[in-house]
């Protein structure tokens, strides 16, 4: 990059300060991405923590025995505690995303009366908080004998959960349009091989970025769960609630690095079946 | 403002895209760069309006290197492939933008915006938005909103190519007449053969990052210097236009055509043939 | 009639496929319904059904109630508006950055796939007198001892609830943003540079507008929420005053059902004015429905 291989120092200042701009750009990110893992790194630390006598920057004893109660658990119930929320929060991430889904559907592709009141009423539960609802639905769920079980909680978690699937769910059914079905229809597809092999495929980012923010929705319930499954129904939030404001600030944390540890996962998971089956980097499979 | 480019190369993620391509545009002159796609073309265009900075060579407008100048102060429009016209404006407003960045008071812009809509026959269209309008209608905007910013150099980037056929021969014949009128240096990219015989002052034909042969319309369809050109022309193809005096013109495109008589006539090519006048 | 069948069947089409959302939608306003009848005093499974007003004009005159619902309007106003700004500074940094997919899970995804009271956990860790922040203070010699530093909890501020809800929904509205700041700064962004127009100008007068739907959206969503939300204000905040959702849920749980109806009136009071934010927000959903030029 001088000026004895062809290079002119005016293009180089050009080009300069455009590396500058990104280089700052860079750096604010930088600041926010430790500005993310920085509380992450804490709970991390103080899971492992035994003691840690101020004013030290660095605990003085590690041990196991935070994670070693979190997985156990009360009454060495952990793992299954685990499961139920994880079985809870797998259920209504396919009940909102199916039926958010199939409503998209009606919404984008079809024209009928009560379109539009339907769609006010489908941002409802996105702004009217889930407090409101959750302690208006008590009394409701009691009388129906939804309350106190798995089924009334995932019910409830999925309500909360349909307005995200519902905003994921109709972009991406916007953007797939009709063209290809119709195209499918006209070579001879019935309508199950069409689902098969052009909608559920064409719709499948989104299906699947939206059973991961329902899921996540689900498993970090805690008011919701509270009242509908009415302390019967305990999932790990419900167990780990109680800690974050108690003493015990190892318990607390290896509780919350356990949760933090398995909502990765499932992300994880799912970002590598985005990545297996979804839309590439700058591959405009929906121009 | 002549427009000239020294030894540009550019290499972009490891690939090479552009290799010592250089050449001159005179002041006030209509010149296509033409060539398959994947030669380079619009990477071109994006250097001279600084889009993209090259990795070395120079852009000098008027003799003057302007490399260090952003885009936005190069006063070089680009009508593009895609159009591009700003969602969230009207009409009018997109027209009026440049002037708006140039800090043109509001009631001049708007008389400008309206000017430019009528120089595109579309009077009256100012309100629009412009998703109401057809494909040809929102060329011509975007080609108004370039032509408003007064640029010293009117890039066009493949503008007529998402256009039927009708249509194209219509924007071919505004464009050509606008350029005439306001008579800024044109630039046009495209890879329609009779698009830049009959449009331009000049012809840079580019393949494979490579500027291979540059001449008038004339020299480059009867002297092709490179396989890819005559690749190029080589297809069939007629060119209506007219013979006078022993000459064949359609717009810019002028040839001798000794033994043809007065009146409207065909330009013919044919593989491996030498191209032939024919009277209608 | 094949024909009039198949075309009945395409009428009827849409109504099924809502149907299950319907359902879901309408066990949702049944509950909130239930919930703000009994604001009214009229609790059918206690035989009371005289509808009465005086748990809302209590609630609205109550000194301590209407502190509630300043301080919980104070605490969501703050939050939406930081992050608002915070989110369209993040999702422009990270379009000029060009970050990779990788940055922008861990950026982006992460915080919102966090739980918001682990956050608020966290930030006890760091920001109690024993945290780690008055550590390094005490270190580089600016607190003499572990009460030196305001803590985090109870703080009057509810700055700590406000960072909790920055930390969560800062990335959430950059989430909304990003992808069409994205593809914006590649197509629009170069037209309006063409054009003349700086890349603050182009950030202003086109980016920014074309953003605007999707970025009311989100304010409202993270405004209504930060509004409504239990968590973070149980464990975060002063003594005095309560959020709301506190305060209703301390009424709701008193052993004098009675009370109930104070809570419910306080719920009916949030859903009112979430609902006048709805309204808003579906506005700006009609208005944005209009079809866009295609990039």
């Amino acid at each position: 990059m001088t000026a004895a291989t062809g290079q002119n120092a005016q293009l180089a200042a050009r080009v300069r300060r455009a590396r500058r701009g990104r280089a700052v750009a860079r750096a604010l990110v930088g600041v926010e991405l430790a500005l993310v893992a920085l509380p992450l790194a804490i709970i991390a630390v103080w899971a492992f923590t035994d003691a840690w006598p101020w004013p030290d920057l660095w605990p003085q004893q590690l041990s196991a025995r935070g994670i070693e109660q979190a997985l156990s658990g009360r009454q060495n119930a952990g793992v299954q505690t685990l499961a139920l929320s994880i079985g809870i929060a797998a259920a209504t991430a396919v009940v909102s995303t199916a039926a958010a889904a199939l409503a998209c559907r009606a919404l984008c592709h079809f024209q009928w009366r009560g379109r539009s009141a339907f769609q006010f009423a489908a941002l409802l539960p996105f702004i009217i908080p889930s407090t409101v609802f959750a302690m208006g639905v008590q009394v409701v769920f009691l009388q129906a004998g939804l309350a106190r079980t798995v089924p009334g909680v995932v019910l409830a978690h999925s309500i909360v959960a349909l307005p995200y699937a519902i905003i994921i769910m109709t972009d991406i059914t916007r953007a797939a349009g009709t063209r290809r079905e119709d195209a499918a229809r006209t070579l001879g597809a019935g309508t199950w091989q069409m689902l098969r092999h052009v909608t559920i495929p064409q719709l499948l980012p989104g299906i699947l970025s939206s059973l991961s923010m329902c899921y996540i929705m689900s498993f970090s319930q805690y008011f919701l769960t509270l009242l509908v499954g009415g302390g019967k129904v305990q999932t790990f939030v419900l167990v780990l609630f109680p800690y974050l404001s108690g003493g015990d600030r190892t318990i607390a944390c290896a509780y919350s690095l356990v949760f933090l540890v398995v909502t990765f996962a499932v992300f994880f998971v799912f970002e590598l079946l985005l990545r297996r089956f979804g839309v590439r980097e700058g591959d405009d499979l929906y121009d | 403002m002549e427009l000239s480019l020294e030894n540009i190369d550019l290499t972009l993620g490891g690939k090479p895209i552009l290799h010592d391509v250089g050449f001159t545009v005179p002041d006030g002159a209509f010149a296509s760069i033409l060539g398959e796609s994947g030669a380079g073309k619009s990477t071109t265009l994006k250097i001279i309006s600084g889009l993209v900075p090259q990795d070395s060579g120079r852009v000098l407008f008027d003799g003057a290197c302007i490399d260090d100048v952003p885009t936005h102060k190069r006063d070089v429009a680009i009508v593009f492939q895609d159009i591009r016209l700003f969602p969230n404006m009207d009409v009018a407003h997109n027209v009026a933008f440049p002037l708006k960045m140039r800090k043109v008071a509001r009631a001049e812009r708007m008389r400008v915006a309206e000017e430019m809509l009528a120089a595109v026959h579309l009077e009256g269209f100012g309100r629009r938005r412009t998703y109401e309008l057809s494909g040809g209608q929102q060329q011509r905007v975007a080609l108004a909103r370039a032509l408003a910013a007064r640029p010293k150099a009117l890039l066009l980037d493949e503008p007529f190519s998402g256009l039927d056929e009708q249509l194209r021969d219509e924007m071919r014949t505004l464009v050509s007449s606008l350029h005439e009128r306001f008579g800024m240096t044109s630039l046009m990219v495209t890879h329609d053969p009779d698009e830049a015989l009959t449009m331009s002052d000049a012809i840079m034909f580019m393949s494979d990052g490579r500027l291979v042969q540059a001449g008038t319309p004339a020299d480059m369809l009867l002297h092709p210097a490179h396989e890819a050109v005559s690749a190029c022309f080589g297809d069939a193809a007629a060119i209506e236009g007219a013979v006078a005096g022993g000459a064949f013109t359609a717009g810019k495109l002028a040839l001798p055509a000794p033994d043809v008589p007065d009146g409207p006539a065909v330009l013919v090519r044919v593989p491996d043939r030498e191209p032939f006048v024919h009277a209608l | 009639m094949a024909i009039i069948s198949r075309r009945a069947r395409r009428k009827a089409a849409p109504y099924l496929m809502v149907l299950p959302a319907l359902l879901l939608l309408a066990v949702f306003a049944y509950g909130v319904g239930s919930g703000v009848v009994q604001g009214f005093g009229v609790m059918p499974f206690l035989d009371r059904t005289e509808p009465a007003l005086a748990y809302y004009e209590e609630a609205l005159t109550r000194s301590d109630l209407l502190d509630s619902i300043l301080f919980s309007l104070y605490l969501s106003a703050v939050s939406s508006v930081g992050a608002l700004i915070g989110g369209v500074a993040l999702s422009a940094v990270m379009t000029r950055a060009e970050a990779s997919r990788f940055v922008r899970l861990a950026g982006i995804q992460v915080p919102i796939a966090t739980m918001h009271a682990l956050v608020a956990l966290a930030l006890i860790c760091l920001f109690t007198g024993a945290g780690l922040f008055p550590r390094l203070l005490h270190v580089v010699g600016l607190a003499p001892d572990a009460t030196a530093f305001p803590s985090v909890v109870g703080a009057p501020s509810g700055w700590g609830i406000i960072a909790v809800y920055l930390w969560k929904e800062i990335p959430f509205v950059a989430f909304t943003t990003l992808t069409i700041m994205m593809n914006i700064s590649a197509s629009y962004g170069e037209a309006a540079s063409t054009l003349g127009a700086s890349s603050l100008r182009t950030f202003s007068s086109v980016t920014l507008p074309l953003c605007r739907g999707p970025l009311l959206r989100a304010f409202l969503v993270v405004f209504a929420f930060a509004f409504g939300s239990y968590e973070i204000p149980f464990l975060l905040e002063p003594t005095v005053p309560k959020a709301l959702p506190v305060l209703a849920y301390i009424e709701f749980q008193d052993p004098d059902i009675i009370n109930r109806c104070y809570a419910m009136a306080l719920n009916g009071i949030m859903a009112g004015i979430c609902t006048v934010l709805c309204i808003i927000y579906y506005v700006v959903l009609q208005r944005e429905r209009v079809p866009k030029g295609r990039p």
